[in-house]
């Protein structure tokens, strides 16, 4: 990996006047699990790396009654392992326990997380130029794409959101807080997640100057879940991540203000706004469930191998939806 | 010389002595070893499945930070066949800037034509791989049929099945990458290295050729390595590159490959696809075994899968036909993988048995047990205690064992049966393998006065606790504690020994230690029963003592040992010569029938839990019955085995080499897409070893790996129903599967 300048600032104020108004010559690090990586592979090769890791304000988590704040900081084993976020969101917390295996989230934070770079083959390989280089192809169009995008959404890069984080955070109404030389200000989820097309673009909306500080949850005694369709248990990127979250919906209850959410399979986070509307003021049963899995897959386009993710998609949001409704996990049987 | 009667430690369970070095790191691996003013080396590879160098400039590359030499493989106007074929290396003072000096370096290419995938080169002419005009990919690999096939072998048929198996391409995945470090002396005359192989003297002469010097000009130190699988053999490309830049930048430099390239060029299983029929009668005696096979070996020539071996350990099958082709393809050449051709050819037989049981209604344990192979005549006359004596007797019982252990009877159903999206299923197959050992593998031990036990090889331990097996012998023999003997092995200065391929590591050395052993106490016994005025014969070895009979006096060993002054004693065994062996009888039952033997038969039974929904399977359960001749530490064969279903399940449920069509590269040469199971991946793994000591020692290195894909392939049809055809068993052909009882998708 080619030779960088290292920088550990104390303050995120600091951190935020290391970097330049473009992506590439700094970069910041969380973990590293993905950025040192890139490196490696001489897919980013920054000349400077700004570290989060001596920022003491970006560790914290505090639980006030009508939210809660994450510290982008915070690692992925540490989230998954937080008494109040468990009880609250078990959600995010059993997704950041899936992501991997201990020694990954033991280091990946979960700023990195919401920021990594999408897992493409092709964009990943040093002699792929791709259309997020410098070239104007996606080879897993006409490549080996069984991973890949089955809502394009338009998108030309076919690669998938990587954050399983990010699914649950939409579903569950968060922000992002964000801090640059002018300060801090909020960004709803919903909009932090961009596709990458180009040379110089990110998976999220951000400046090359921001620095995501903190994530913030409102406490909205939403009912959420979250179900993967996983082949390995160990170090493994799920096939399929669905998200839900709403009112009630528990004990045979009505389930309203639904949000779904599908991770891996579109280059942002999909909301699955007719499986939403399927369920909506419905009591969730098995076969309501199953009916919003079908609605999820609602307007998908697979490519040439990877048709097979409709059905995943159908069984993840059912099972994601009778998860938060407290029903016995048939599948564990 | 036989094995004792008595075994005091031969076949218990000895914990491997270096386990605690391994799990501290103590014990050093070639990739650990770091000598002073060492360099690092990288070796720029071909980005182009198929190309032609056009210019190669490395001026600024030679002016980078760091750079110490050069040394080029290619030269403009070569042919390179494979996405990773090796141009030069570059030596620098850090691996940063020996990656970095390479990314100076200017190639322009001329893309060629390639093929990677074997459906594409099937349907092609001419050659992407070289050899001229006349040259194809696909090349027939040779054809047999037994006489008559046509009119006979189908005849009494009471059922056929027809459908299509296969299996992907696999990599080797060593954990420890290849590679070396090297070291010439001041003079530049002599070189040591410390490599990851599988053979310690063969890399030590195969660089000595290579730079044509005397042999003993060269050391190959390995201590511990860290897995080959059959990929490890030699110095490989890489080694001579590492050692070329060592000389020129006379500076030690160490190249080991990273994972990319490990996956990329260190080695890997040819695929294996097939059309098979076949066929029995209302007995359910299989009558007629057909395929129309092929396989990939990559971009080499050498042979694919060993498709004679079909139809697999069911030998007796009257009627057979076979046709094959080698689908060569630009990728890197196949290299021998733990049971070289075996696994492959094991899935293609033993789930198309399973496919007609289905038909016929048997269960697959009759099915099996219709068909074993027989006990063969000539073998019980003239060679009673081999395989092909045996193997009747052998499969039945551990058919027998594993069924109990498995819980057959009470779990297994029809096909498919079960409610709910949850199925479970079992599923059996069967393996057969070598495993015999020969010399030479001389071995050295030295009794020191002190009452220290020294015993020396160059053979290699891979894993296997080596030194544990030797340490185990020894101290039967001299009536001591395993931990009581120092064993060094892995260095070429001890003398040849084998290489550690086909599973002949054991059974090469076993005998070779007895025999040193014996040799050892007694001229130990020679060099002080007149100190002790007594004759050799009035001593005898006990547990910690020597005893003398005459005087009925139990002398403890270190007290026996003292004797011997200030001279230890020495003595060496070793195998007889081939020669020997050939010309005598006596001498060749006694090493290759009692000290050691070949030919194993084992038996798994794998239990497997289907999300019919998903398509994800997990493995659960798996139950191993192995023969293996004489358990030297019965720990280290069963560990052994476990290791082979390891890899066993990873090959029927997770990896892959996955190549890209129009690049021509591996798109998957990690850790994170090629899957491995983790720990939590893994099913609980029973395994059983049939010891039989008067049979000798066999070697079981690769045989329990071969029969566990299939196991879990007939698995998952009986959860299911539905055949699965193709390996790895993902999800998205599992769901095809399902959607498509007809067929499936690749
Ligand atoms: C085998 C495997 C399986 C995996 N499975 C999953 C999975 O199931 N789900 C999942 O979500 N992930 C998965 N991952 C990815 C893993 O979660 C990420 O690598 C990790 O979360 C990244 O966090 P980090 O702190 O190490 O990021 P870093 O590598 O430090 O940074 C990643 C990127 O984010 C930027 N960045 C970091 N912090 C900030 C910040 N505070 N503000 C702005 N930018 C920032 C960096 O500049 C960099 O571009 C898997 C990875 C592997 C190898």
């Amino acid at each position: 990996m080619k030779n960088f300048s290292y920088y550990r600032p104390a303050t995120v104020e600091q951190a935020v006047s290391l970097l330049e108004n473009r992506f590439g010559n700094t970069e910041l690090l969380g973990g590293g699990t993905d950025l040192h990586d890139l490196q490696k592979e001489y897919v980013s090769q920054p000349a400077r790396v700004v570290s989060l890791g001596g920022i003491a304000q970006l560790q914290t988590v505090q639980v006030a009654e009508k939210s809660v704040t994450i510290g982008a900081g915070r690692t992925l084993a540490s989230i998954s392992e937080h008494p109040q976020l468990r009880q609250l969101f078990p959600a995010l917390a059993t997704a950041a326990g899936e992501i991997a295996g201990p020694q990954l989230r033991n280091m990946a934070t979960l700023g990195g997380n919401l920021c990594q770079r999408n897992r493409c083959w092709y964009f990943r390989d040093e002699h792929s130029n791709c259309l997020l280089k410098s070239g104007s192809t996606c080879f897993a169009l006409d490549g080996e794409n069984k991973y890949h995008s089955v809502f394009t959404q338009g998108s030309r890069c076919v690669a998938v959101t990587p954050s399983t984080i990010g699914p649950v955070l939409i579903a569950l109404g968060a922000s992002v807080e964000v801090q640059n030389a002018a300060g801090k200000r909020l960004v709803e989820i919903g909009r932090f997640f961009k596709a990458p097309n180009a040379n110089g673009e990110r998976e999220h909306a951000l400046a090359s100057n921001d620095v995501v500080v903190a994530v913030q949850i409102p406490v909205q005694g939403l009912t959420n879940a979250h179900y993967e369709v996983r082949q390995k248990l160990s170090s493994d990127w799920p096939i399929v991540q669905a998200a839900v979250s709403f009112q009630g919906g528990r004990n045979g209850e009505k389930a309203t203000d639904v949000k779904i959410v599908l991770g891996q399979v579109a280059p942002v986070p999909h909301v699955a706004q007719a499986a939403m509307r399927a369920i909506e003021n419905q009591s969730i049963t098995e076969q309501t469930a199953a009916a919003a899995g079908q609605a999820a897959t609602q307007g998908a386009k697979p490519l040439s191998q990877n048709a097979y993710k409709l059905k995943l998609i159908e069984v993840a949001v059912k099972r994601a939806l009778l998860l938060a409704s407290g029903a016995r996990p048939y599948w564990l049987a | 010389m036989p094995w004792p009667q008595q075994r005091r430690l031969l076949g218990t369970k000895v914990q491997r002595l270096d386990g605690a070095d391994k799990s501290t790191g103590r014990a050093k691996y070639s990739y650990d070893i770091n000598r002073p003013r060492q360099c690092h080396a990288r070796i720029l590879r071909c980005p182009h499945a198929h190309a032609r160098i056009k210019s190669i400039d490395t001026t600024v590359a030679e002016r980078t930070p760091g750079f110490k030499s050069i040394h080029m493989v290619a030269k403009p106007g070569d042919e390179l066949y494979f996405a990773g074929a090796e141009l030069l290396g570059i030596a620098a003072d850090t691996e940063e800037h020996a990656e970095d000096a390479l990314r100076a370096i200017r190639v322009e290419y001329e893309p060629l034509p390639h093929h990677v995938k074997e459906a594409e080169a099937l349907r092609s002419k001419g050659s992407t791989v070289g050899g001229g005009a006349e040259a194809a990919n696909v090349t027939p690999a040779g054809d047999y049929s037994t006489d008559n096939f046509e009119q006979n072998a189908y005849r009494d048929a009471a059922a056929v099945h027809e459908a299509e198996y296969g299996v992907a391409i696999i990599s080797h995945q060593c954990l420890e990458t290849h590679g070396l470090v090297a070291q010439w002396d001041e003079k530049q005359e002599n070189l040591t290295v410390w490599a990851s192989t599988q053979a310690v003297p063969n890399t030590a002469q195969q660089l000595a050729q290579y730079f044509k010097i005397p042999a003993t000009r060269v050391k190959c130190i390995t201590h511990y390595m860290g897995g080959g699988f059959g990929s490890k053999f030699g110095p490989d490309i890489q080694g001579q590159i590492a050692a070329e830049l060592a000389k020129k930048a006379a500076q030690p430099v160490k190249l080991m490959l990273d994972r990319a390239e490990e996956v990329t060029v260190g080695g890997m299983r040819p695929s294996a696809y097939g059309k098979v029929k076949i066929a029995a009668n209302k007995e359910g005696l299989i009558q007629a075994f057909e395929v129309d096979c092929y396989g990939s070996p990559g971009v080499g020539r050498g042979a694919t899968v060993n498709f004679n071996l079909l139809p697999y350990v069911y030998v007796n099958v009257p009627h057979i036909k076979r046709k094959h082709q080698a689908v060569r393809l630009n990728l890197q050449t196949a290299r021998a993988m733990r049971a070289p051709g075996h696994p492959q050819n094991c899935l293609l037989t033993e789930q198309a048995i399973d496919d007609l049981a289905a038909k016929l209604n048997v269960n697959p344990i009759q099915m099996r047990l219709r068909n074993l192979p027989p006990n063969d005549q000539d073998a019980i006359k003239n060679a009673p205690t081999t395989y092909l004596a045996l193997r009747h007797t052998i499969y039945t019982q551990q058919i027998d064992l594993v069924r109990k252990m498995s819980d057959w009877d009470r779990k297994w159903h029809p096909p498919g049966q079960g409610n709910g999206p949850i199925k479970t299923g079992l599923g059996i197959a069967l393996h057969t393998w070598g495993g015999s050992g020969r010399g030479p593998n001389p071995t050295k031990i030295t009794i020191g006065a002190d009452g220290s036990v020294l015993c020396q090889s160059s053979t290699q331990d891979l894993g296997t606790a080596q030194r544990t097996v030797a340490a185990i012998i020894v101290a039967e023999i001299l009536g001591l504690d395993p931990k009581d003997i120092m064993v060094e092995v892995g260095e070429s200065q001890h003398g040849p020994s084998t290489p550690s391929g086909g599973s002949t590591t054991c059974p090469g050395t076993s005998p070779a230690i007895l025999k040193a052993a014996e040799n050892a106490r007694d001229a130990f016994f020679a060099a002080i029963a007149p100190r002790m005025n007594v004759e050799v014969a009035d001593l005898e070895i006990a547990p910690g003592h020597v005893v003398n009979k005459k005087a009925n006096q139990r002398i403890p060993w270190r007290q026996a040992c003292a004797r011997l002054g200030m001279n230890p004693v020495q003595a060496t065994g070793d195998w007889p010569t081939n020669a020997q062996l050939q010309q005598n009888k006596e001498l060749r039952d006694l090493w290759t029938t009692r000290l050691s033997n070949q030919g194993v038969g084992g038996v798994q039974i794998a239990e497997v839990r289907v999300d019919t929904e998903t398509g994800v399977v997990r493995c659960t359960n798996v139950w191993a019955v192995q023969d293996v001749g004489l358990v030297v530490n019965k720990l280290g064969c069963e560990s052994q085995a476990a290791g082979g279903v390891v890899m066993g399940v990873n090959y029927a449920l997770y990896e892959e080499c996955i190549y890209d069509k129009n690049s021509g590269r591996l798109v998957n040469p990690d850790m994170e897409f090629y899957k491995l199971a983790g720990i939590r991946d893994m099913p609980q793994i029973h395994v059983h070893m049939m010891d039989m000591p008067e049979r000798g020692v066999i070697g079981i290195g690769e045989p329990p790996t071969i029969s566990t894909a299939a196991a879990v392939g007939n698995a998952i049809f009986n959860a299911i129903g539905v055949r699965v055809p193709f390996a790895p068993f993902t999800p998205e052909r599992v769901l095809a599967a399902l959607a498509r009882p007809q067929g499936g998708a690749r």
